[in-house]
């Protein structure tokens, strides 16, 4: 009887499924494939919030302080951005801090 | 109301894909907090919150501690399906949707994180033993969804999907017995 059940429930999702597939598979795996270079950018990228956080900044004052967009900032926020070793030497020097540790003693 | 398989080949993980939004509800969850800057305006407008509920001042810490929690989220979300335990994986809402399993509110979360407990959800209504429809998720920060207008938001939309699948007879129990009765 469960089965049944369960078939009608999965038969009523089926006949409702969205013509959209899912792409949780899709990030997931691209996630995956980048995780080696993300933790970096995610480690700039809350180093950089906490120091707007601690000068008490918002984001237009960190592009102002960077000479960057507003837009630039949003990524470099997001975690997801793959920076050259220039564009993270350029924050590190402007904001006088150290943003990531790539090869920890 | 649209849904869709998480999972190609898997019948047991669904999630709701609204027609006004570019990607399903699971899909979105995992989108937003693993976008660094989602979190820091998440953590900025809920600063009062995390201090007084988690003792944590910092953004950066807030910001990781998602990071780190939705990578263990995601991996469990990868590995119940394949296993048929999502019943593992999730657990009824509220004490209602313990003693009445039928259509209930579940949660799913990280129940191992150090430190402190986790803060992020996945909800969905279970309409069979292991077969689930992800509805949304959240940052929960207070006691209860009813505290905050986000949590509310998500609790409306654990009902709105249960109202419908009834409504659509999914699932109910006199559609059961019927069933029953006729073996």
């Amino acid at each position: 009887m469960k089965i049944n059940m369960a078939s009608k429930a999965i038969d009523f999702l089926e006949s409702h499924k969205s013509e959209t597939p899912s792409q949780f598979m899709e990030d997931v795996k691209w996630r995956k494939e980048n995780e080696s270079w993300l933790r970096w950018s995610r480690q700039l990228a809350t180093t950089l919030m906490g120091y707007m956080q601690e000068h008490k900044m918002k984001r237009a004052d960190l592009a102002h302080k960077l000479n960057v967009s507003p837009q630039y900032v949003s990524r470099l926020l997001s975690g997801t951005e793959n920076l050259s070793f220039k564009s993270i030497a350029n924050i590190e020097e402007k904001l006088g801090i150290s943003c990531i540790t790539i090869c920890p003693a | 109301m649209k849904f869709v398989r998480i999972i190609e080949g898997y019948d047991h993980l669904w999630a709701v894909k609204e027609t006004d939004k570019a990607t399903d509800e699971l899909t979105q969850l995992f989108r937003d907090w693993t976008n660094g800057e989602y979190l820091f305006d998440f953590f900025m407008e809920n600063m009062e919150d995390l201090k007084e509920y988690f003792h944590i001042e910092r953004i950066d810490e807030a910001v990781n501690d998602t990071f780190e929690d939705a990578d263990v989220l995601q991996e469990l979300v990868l590995e119940f399906p394949y296993t048929e335990n999502l019943d593992e994986l999730f657990t009824p809402l509220a004490m209602s949707d313990t003693v009445n399993r039928e259509l209930s509110r579940e949660k799913a979360r990280n129940w191992e994180r150090n430190r402190h407990a986790s803060w992020l959800r996945i909800y969905a209504i279970r309409l069979e033993p292991n077969v689930y429809v992800v509805t949304g998720g959240a940052i929960k920060l207070t006691p209860t969804m009813q505290d905050r207008e986000h949590t509310m938001i998500q609790l409306e939309k654990l009902n709105r999907l249960k109202n419908y699948l009834k409504a659509n007879g999914v699932f109910d129990r006199d559609s059961f017995v019927e069933l029953t009765n006729e073996d």
